[in-house]
């Protein structure tokens, strides 16, 4: 068993099929992933792209890398997948067994030796990787194509390590006999205690290989990212040699990333910014300290995650995420079914967790293929500021470069659960039973927030999935179906607001009471307000301040800051404008403020909320 | 420095950090010089916090399950 339950997906899943194709097995790798099958998808997407076919570099020369890799990290699920897929391929017991042991050994020819040796630094560290290592494999006749592919399927390799430590999947094959561990293979890696020579980090800038322009009129996924960021981050750029994997890298970008049916955006974006802290690369940190201004966390609060997320803001749970994510990321060795269990303790759920592995991962993935290809930062503006500071992390004295880059808003395109809703369409019960599950929660919050009761919520969402299943036929993909199905709870609830006596509308018409709206004067509040309270207390007061408040604000507080949807995300569930959003939301949270006063500024009685 | 009532316009993208680093500035220099919009900021923070961090309205898998359930039985049913 592997340290998360499974579910049963269906025989013809897409993603299996493609795997067992290829393979001749579904690897347990991705059985394990189960319980959030866009993550299934998202990794068949990678591995169909990266590794189940021949291009400038052979199947079973990514196979190699991919096994050499594997043994190096001490990894026994993807040693044992490896091995069974080059056995599969052809590849003699003999030379597995050299591979296990010291890949020099095996009797391979010298780019593929150099290759290898490339690899392994790479994964070992790859902030230590430059253009002379790149130069040394063109001198041994490999083309751009190749140390592309090269790179990729070491971060592919990454990628494949992270999830097995994470997730711990059933073998699929018999376990092979790993070398003794030889000193220094494993911790040899910046910010596992290591004391890796970073002075030798690259002189030269990448990127390392040629990016031909593509055009966003010809290249959709640039279309759509330039209509989401307003331009296209030198990240994917500068891999344009390879339209084929970057299209299939951003399908899979957009799969784990963009959906928040376990972990919320936020959290997410928390894991790439202080795991790729820890990783020391500074590409990735100043991106994604920017996407998590975008979402609405200051400048310096970002710093502070990248630095030491223990002295940032964050709830203790999500300090407890963040310590799981660099823990898996960096020191996965030490990582354990303890690690998962403790995870669980602090309230988060199966996918939750599933979910924080598999974003770890795709980070790893991230920072060594930006490591190994030497993107450029989109902007050069560094700040003295986040360079001391990432030094500090990193406990060394040369100065890396760490520019900030401008960025507001998220990527959004297709829809993850679009396979669901065809099926659902077609009158495929387990597929809407999928759908549903997987956005019950929001559904229930916008009940609430609209009804401002709990157990009407409950019964209105009844009534609000079986209108859903009647008319999912009418859907036709316009927004996502998180979104629909929101609209089709929101009309409902209306609906049923309006056979009440008190009529309380959530329609764009702006009295201009909003806008002139003042805050009341409030005393100063504690310095930990929560102190003294339970979580159950806050909560209940919490519960109690949003019922309170009238309809209109209720619901765009309770997607923002309860839901923790972006404010364009709300704009389009409610179908507000987004300076409505913005108006209603401040209002509302101010009217949540001096309903809380009382019970948390300096002077309060602790009396029992 | 700017007034408290030029504050306040530009309160709501502060709290959410969407504000240039100018008028950042402006705002945090408006903040160290006067109490009321300091008391409004720092509290406004703290809800923000307490609520986005309270697991408010949590449905509980013990009472979604067993909708989503009967709606499904439902619609078994309903086609057999």
């Amino acid at each position: 068993m592997s340290f998360l339950p499974e579910t049963r997906l269906e025989k013809d899943f897409e993603p299996f099929a493609v795997l067992r194709e290829a393979l001749g097995f579904v690897p347990n790798i991705l059985r394990a992933q189960s319980l959030l099958p866009r993550l299934v998808e998202a990794e068949a997407m990678l591995e169909k792209a990266v590794r189940l076919c021949d291009g400038s570099l052979s199947r079973v020369r990514k196979e190699r890398t991919l096994l050499t890799i594997a043994a190096d990290r001490r990894d026994i699920y993807c040693v044992a997948m490896h091995s069974r897929v080059l056995s599969s391929l052809g590849v003699g017991e003999d030379q597995i067994n050299q591979l296990l042991e010291d890949y020099r050994q095996a009797d391979l020819p010298g780019p593929d030796l150099a290759c290898l040796q490339f690899c392994l630094k790479l994964s070992r560290n790859a902030p230590a990787v430059g253009s002379e290592d790149i130069e040394a494999l063109r001198s041994y006749g490999l083309t751009d194509e190749a140390i592309f592919e090269t790179v990729i399927v070491t971060a592919l390799a990454i990628y494949l390590c992270t999830l097995s430590a994470g997730l711990r999947p059933d073998l699929d094959s018999e376990a092979r006999k790993l070398p003794p561990l030889r000193s220094g293979a494993l911790d040899d890696r910046p910010g596992a205690g290591s004391s890796v020579d970073h002075h030798s980090a690259p002189g030269r800038k990448g990127p390392y290989v040629p990016a031909p322009y593509l055009s966003a009129d010809t290249f959709a996924p640039f279309a759509i990212l330039q209509g989401t960021h307003g331009f296209t981050p030198n990240f994917f750029r500068s891999q344009t040699l390879r339209p084929d994997l970057l299209k299939a890298e951003l399908e899979a970008v957009n799969s784990i990333l963009l959906p928040e049916d376990a972990l919320s955006r936020l959290q997410k974006e928390c894991i790439l910014l202080a795991v790729s802290a820890a990783n020391l690369n500074s590409y990735c940190v100043a991106i994604h300290s920017n996407l998590l201004r975008g979402l609405g966390v200051s400048a310096e609060e970002g710093d502070q995650i990248a630095v030491d997320h223990h002295e940032s803001a964050l709830s203790n749970p999500d300090k407890a995420l963040l310590d799981f994510a660099v823990k898996l990321g960096t020191h996965f060795s030490d990582f354990s079914e303890e690690d998962i269990t403790g995870l669980g303790a602090m309230g988060f759920t199966e996918e939750q967790i599933l979910e924080s592995v598999v974003v770890t991962a795709l980070n790893n993935f991230a920072n060594v293929l930006q490591m190994g290809l030497g993107f450029e930062p989109d902007f050069e503006s560094p700040t003295a500021f986040e360079q001391n500071k990432v030094n500090l992390l990193a406990g060394i004295d040369s100065p890396m470069p760490v520019s900030s880059f401008v960025q507001t808003s998220a990527i959004t395109v297709e829809d993850p659960d679009a396979g669901l809703v065809s099926q659902a369409q077609a009158g495929d019960l387990e597929a809407f039973e999928g759908l549903v599950r997987r956005h019950s929660q929001l559904i229930y919050r916008t009940l609430v927030a609209i009804l401002g009761d709990p157990v009407e919520a409950q019964d209105a969402m009844q009534e609000a999935l079986l209108s859903a299943f009647q008319h999912i036929g009418a859907f036709e993909g316009r927004s996502k179906i998180s979104t629909w199905l929101v609209s089709i709870a929101r009309n409902g609830a209306l609906q049923q607001l309006r056979r009440r006596k008190h009529v309380e509308s959530l329609d764009e018409v702006d009295s201009g009471d909003d806008r002139d709206y003042r805050p009341r004067q409030v005393r100063a509040w504690q310095d930990n307000p929560e102190q003294g309270y339970s979580k159950s207390q806050i909560r209940e007061l919490v519960e109690r301040g949003i019922l309170q408040l009238p309809a209109k604000y209720r619901v765009v507080v309770m997607l923002r800051d309860i839901e923790q949807l972006s404010t364009d995300e709300v704009s389009r569930q409610l179908g507000l404008s987004v300076p409505t959003v913005k108006t209603r939301l401040l209002r509302g949270r101010l009217m949540l403020r001096e309903w809380l006063s009382p019970y948390f500024s300096a002077r309060a009685e602790r009396a029992a909320p | 420095m700017i007034t408290c009532e030029e504050f306040f316009a530009e309160f709501g993208d502060y709290l959410e950090g969407r504000v240039s680093p100018e008028v950042r500035k402006e705002l945090e220099l408006h903040l160290s010089q006067c109490r009321a919009c300091h008391v409004l900021y720092d509290s406004s923070c703290k809800t923000i916090k307490i609520v986005t961090d309270s697991c408010s309205f949590d449905l509980p898998q013990n009472i979604s399950d067993p909708i989503v359930d009967r709606v499904m039985a439902k619609l078994r049913t309903d086609r057999s």
